[in-house]
C-alpha cells in the first residue's frame, strides 16, 4: 500500500521537497502523484500538507502536523556499531558517522548531523538491525 | 519462502525478461557466486570466448544482503574468467548489491553486446537500458558521479572499456575486482548498471533473526580479530606478522621477507597515514582504511596491494602505495593482477628477456605507466594482458607467479604450503580466498600450523574452501569467518602451549575430515555460533531448516559445480599447478622444505574431495551432491 494525493492538491511541491525516498512527482501548481512501489508509508507527505490532499495506505486523510512537533532519531550510543546501514537508507543525507577523537580511536557510531533537513521519516530507526535508533519528539520518552 | 527474482536481459536486442529461478535450484545453489557458477554451467555454450557478445555475465546477490545481518553487503559478479579461461567469480562490498535488491531483484544476467556503449538502470521494479556514449573514456569516480548519491553504482573505468583482461568493476570505491570483471561488462558496452529502490529485503523469522543479529553483532565486536584488530589497523595489520614469517612476497616472489617491511606495515599506516577507519554498509567490522590522496580522503590499500606494489616490487613509500591504489581504482584495474604483472614485467627486465618500460626500485613512473596500460597504449598493451600472456610471448614461465593465468595475492607460498595448495586447486586461478585461505592458520594468524608439513593441509584446505564457499554464496564477507579461532588464543598469545596444541590438533584433525564430506550433512546437525554463524542466519532469514553440516554441503556442491565448469572449459589437473620457482626452489637455501611439496598435496586433496586421480569429480560424489 502507498499514500496518494487528492484533487486538493495546489501543487505547493511542499511533499515532494520532503519525501525522503522521492516517490513524489510533479510540477509547480500541477497536481502531484506518489509512486505507490517506492513509497514506503512514512506518512512525511501528509504531515507537511496544508489542504490535507494526502490520504494514508488506509485511503484515510492524514492531518498537518507543525514542523517543530516532528520527531527526530534519537541514537543509543553504547548500541551502535556504526554500521552504516541508517547513514545509507537516509534519502535525506542527515546522518553520519563520528569521526575519531585521538589517533587510532575504532569507537563509533552514527549521529544526527543535518538536524534541520531531517524529517522525522523513520527510515533509519526501521532500518537498524540492532534497533538502537528511536525516533521521538524532543523532551518526551 | 521467498525465490529470488532474476531478470534475463538481452543487450543486443534492449530486451528484458523474468528468469525464473525454481526452489530447487534456490534450495540446492543458494544465491551469489554457486547459484552463479551453476546458472553460467547452464547457460553458456562450451567454449565460448569470455569477451564475445554470445558470452553470460551475471550479477548477483546472496540471501543475505539487504537484510541487516552483519557485513551483509556483498554481491557478486560471475561470467567466464578472462585471464584463465574458467569460471569466474568477483566479490565486492559496494552499495549496489543491497540497492538491487531493493530495487526488486537479486541477480541480472546479461547476454548480447549492447551496439553502443550503454547504461543499465535497475528502477522500483522495471529495467531500462540507456545510451552512455557521452561518459566514454571517464574514470570511476566522475561516471558514478553521473546519478545521484544514494543510487548504487557498478561502473568502470578506461581500463574496462579497453578491454584489459584484469579490469575490474567499481561500486562506490569498493571493487569487484578480480578475473576481468571490467573486461567482460566492456565487451558487453555497459559502462555502468545503477540501480534505486525502497523495497526491505525479506526475512521469513524476523523475531528470531533480529536478537540472533544483535547477539552476532556483540560477538564480532568482542572478538579480537574482528572487534580490535582489523578495525584497528586494517588487513594491513598482516604485513608484519606475513613479513615475520616468510610470506611477504619479495622481489617477484623470490623472497618471502623485505628488509624495509616496517615502512609499510599497518602499525605505520595506522599512525602516519590513517585518517579514520570505515567499512562497507552493515558491517560492524569497519577494516576500510580511509588516508588522504592529493588533499582528498580516499580509500586506502588493502593488504594484498601494499603487499604486492610495496614488497613485491622492492617499494617502500606507503603514500604512494595509496595514491596508486586509487589511481588504479580510478581507472578500474585490479591492483593484485596489475601489480603481479608489472613484478613480472620487471624480472623480465632484470633478466633481459624484454623490457617494458619497467624495473625493480623505480616506481616513478608507474602512475603513468598504469594509466597507459588502461588505455592500452603501444608496448603497455602487453602488459595489459597479464603475466601469463606476457610469459607466452617472452618466456619466464618459471617466474610468472600466477595459477592458471590468474596472478597469485599477496601470500608467498613457499612458507604457507596450505595457501600453495589453496592456489593451484582455487576454482578461479591464483586466489586467496577461493584457495582456503589457509595463510591465516599457518602463518598470519595466531596459530602456527607447521608452515611445511603436507600433511593434513588438503584436509583443512577442502574445509575452508568449502566454509568460504557457502559464506561468500550467502552474501557475508568473509572476515565474518575470522571469530572461528576462539578469542581466548589470541589473549594467551601464539607461542602459548595452548595455541601450540590446538595448531597441532589442527593438523591432527585430518583424520576426521576425511570422511566428514561423504557423512554430511547428517554429522553435523547443529548451528555453532562460535564457528559458523552464518548457517542460522541463513535459515532464519530464508525459512529453511538450516544447520552447519548443510550449510558447509552446499559450499562444497559450489565448488563441485565450479570445477565441473572448469574442466568443461578444458582446465584439467595439469593446470592445479604453480610455477615451478616456488614448487621446485626453496625460498631460503638452507630451508630445503621451504617448497610447496604440491605432488605430495594434489593426490591426497582430489581423495577428500571425492576426485579421481585425475581430479575429476566421481559419479558417487555428483550423486550425493546432487549435482547430477
Amino acid at each position: 500500500m502507498a499514500h496518494t494525493i487528492t484533487e486538493s492538491c495546489i501543487g505547493c511541491t511542499l511533499c515532494q521537497k520532503v519525501c525522503p525516498v522521492f516517490a513524489v512527482t510533479g510540477e509547480l501548481k500541477e497536481r502531484h502523484t506518489v509512486n505507490a512501489v517506492r513509497c514506503v508509508d512514512c506518512g512525511v507527505c501528509g504531515r507537511i500538507c496544508a489542504k490535507g490532499a494526502v490520504l494514508d495506505s488506509g485511503g484515510k486523510a492524514t492531518e498537518r502536523v507543525a514542523r517543530k512537533e516532528w520527531g527526530k532519531p534519537y541514537i543509543d550510543e553504547a548500541l551502535c556499531s556504526a554500521c552504516l546501514i541508517c547513514v545509507d537508507a537516509c534519502g535525506l543525507n542527515c546522518l553520519k558517522i563520528s569521526r575519531p577523537t585521538y589517533q587510532g580511536d575504532i569507537n563509533a557510531c552514527a549521529y544526527l548531523a543535518d538536524s534541520k533537513a531531517c524529517v522525522g521519516c523513520g527510515i533509519c530507526a526501521d532500518a537498524c538491525p540492532l534497533r538502537c535508533i528511536r525516533v521521538r519528539k524532543a523532551g518526551t520518552a | 519462502m521467498r525465490l529470488p527474482n532474476y531478470a534475463y536481459i538481452d543487450l543486443s536486442t534492449g530486451t528484458v525478461k523474468d528468469y525464473p529461478i525454481s526452489k530447487e535450484l534456490f534450495t540446492q545453489y543458494m544465491g551469489g557466486k554457486i547459484l552463479g557458477a551453476k546458472l553460467l554451467y547452464d547457460l553458456l555454450p562450451a567454449g565460448t570466448d569470455p569477451l564475445a557478445p554470445e558470452s553470460i555475465v551475471i550479477i548477483n546477490t546472496g540471501p543475505a544482503n539487504g537484510t541487516g545481518a552483519p557485513s551483509s553487503s556483498r554481491f557478486n559478479m560471475s561470467f567466464k574468467n578472462v585471464l584463465t579461461g574458467g569460471i569466474a567469480s568477483a566479490n565486492c562490498g559496494g552499495r549496489f548489491g543491497v540497492m538491487m535488491k531493493k530495487a526488486g531483484y537479486d541477480g541480472i544476467i546479461l547476454a548480447g553486446k549492447a551496439p553502443i556503449l550503454s547504461a543499465i538502470e535497475i528502477v522500483d521494479g522495471a529495467i531500462s537500458i540507456r545510451d552512455a556514449s557521452a561518459y566514454a573514456g571517464m574514470d570511476s569516480e566522475e561516471t558514478q558521479e553521473q546519478w545521484v548519491r544514494h543510487w548504487g553504482k557498478l561502473v568502470i573505468g578506461p581500463a574496462g572499456e579497453n578491454l584489459v583482461r584484469y579490469a575490474c568493476a567499481v561500486s562506490g570505491e569498493r571493487v569487484a575486482g578480480r578475473c576481468g570483471a571490467g573486461a567482460v561488462l566492456g565487451a558487453k558496452n555497459i559502462k555502468a548498471i545503477a540501480a534505486y529502490g525502497t523495497q526491505k529485503a525479506e526475512v521469513q523469522n524476523r523475531e528470531k533473526f533480529d536478537p540472533y543479529v544483535k547477539k552476532w553483532v556483540k560477538f564480532l565486536k568482542s572478538h579480537p580479530m574482528t572487534g580490535k584488530s582489523l578495525p584497528l589497523y586494517g588487513t594491513a595489520g598482516l604485513v608484519s606478522s606475513a613479513n615475520a614469517s616468510g610470506v611477504l612476497p619479495t622481489r617477484n616472489f623470490q623472497k618471502g621477507r623485505f628488509e624495509h617491511h616496517r615502512h609499510i606495515s599497518g602499525e605505520t599506516f595506522a599512525e602516519q597515514h590513517l585518517t579514520r577507519n570505515s567499512g562497507c554498509v552493515s558491517c560492524p567490522i569497519r577494516c576500510e582504511r580511509r588516508v588522504m590522496v592529493n588533499g582528498k580522503e580516499v580509500k586506502g590499500a588493502e593488504f594484498e596491494t601494499v603487499g604486492l606494489f610495496g614488497s613485491n616490487i622492492e617499494n617502500h613509500d606507503l603514500a604512494w602505495i595509496n595514491e596508486i591504489n586509487y589511481h588504479a581504482d580510478l581507472l578500474g584495474m585490479d591492483t593484485i593482477s596489475l601489480a603481479g604483472t608489472l613484478a613480472f614485467a620487471m624480472e623480465l627486465q632484470e633478466k633481459g628477456m624484454a623490457d617494458l618500460g619497467v624495473s625493480f626500485g623505480d616506481k616513478d613512473n608507474l602512475l603513468d605507466v598504469i594509466e597507459k596500460i588502461a588505455r592500452r597504449e603501444g608496448i603497455y598493451g602487453d602488459l595489459a594482458n597479464g603475466s601469463k600472456w606476457l610469459a607466452e610471448k617472452y618466456g619466464g614461465t618459471e617466474f610468472a607467479i600466477h595459477a592458471k593465468g590468474l596472478e597469485l595475492a599477496a601470500y608467498e607460498p613457499r612458507n604457507s604450503v596450505g595457501m600453495g595448495l589453496g592456489y593451484a586447486t582455487s576454482n578461479r586461478g591464483g586466489c586467496h580466498l577461493n584457495g582456503g585461505y589457509l595463510a591465516l592458520l599457518e602463518s598470519i594468524g595466531v596459530l602456527t600450523l607447521d608452515k611445511h608439513t603436507p600433511k593434513g593441509k588438503p584436509e583443512l584446505c577442502v574445509m575452508f574452501q568449502n566454509l568460504m564457499e557457502a559464506v561468500s554464496a550467502a552474501g557475508f564477507c568473509l572476515f565474518t569467518t575470522h571469530t572461528a579461532v576462539p578469542a581466548g588464543l589470541f589473549k594467551l598469545g601464539s607461542m602459548h602451549r595452548m595455541t601450540k596444541f590446538v595448531s597441532k590438533a589442527l593438523i591432527g584433525s585430518r583424520f576426521l575430515l576425511r570422511p566428514l564430506w561423504w557423512c554430511l550433512p547428517w554429522l553435523l546437525p547443529v548451528n555453532l555460533m562460535h564457528l559458523i554463524p552464518h548457517s542460522k542466519a541463513y535459515g532464519l532469514m530464508t525459512g529453511q531448516r538450516m544447520t552447519a553440516g548443510k550449510f558447509l554441503q552446499i559450499g562444497e556442491r559450489g565448488f563441485n559445480i565450479e570445477r565441473m565448469f572448469n574442466l568443461r572449459e578444458g582446465l584439467t589437473a595439469v593446470d592445479d599447478a604453480l610455477p615451478t620457482r616456488l614448487t621446485d626452489v626453496p625460498q631460503e637455501a638452507d630451508v630445503p622444505e621451504s617448497v610447496v611439496p604440491l605432488a605430495a598435496m594434489l593426490p591426497r586433496y582430489y581423495k577428500v574431495r571425492g576426485w579421481d586421480k585425475n581430479g575429476v569429480p566421481k559419479p558417487r560424489k555428483l550423486k550425493q551432491l546432487g549435482v547430477r
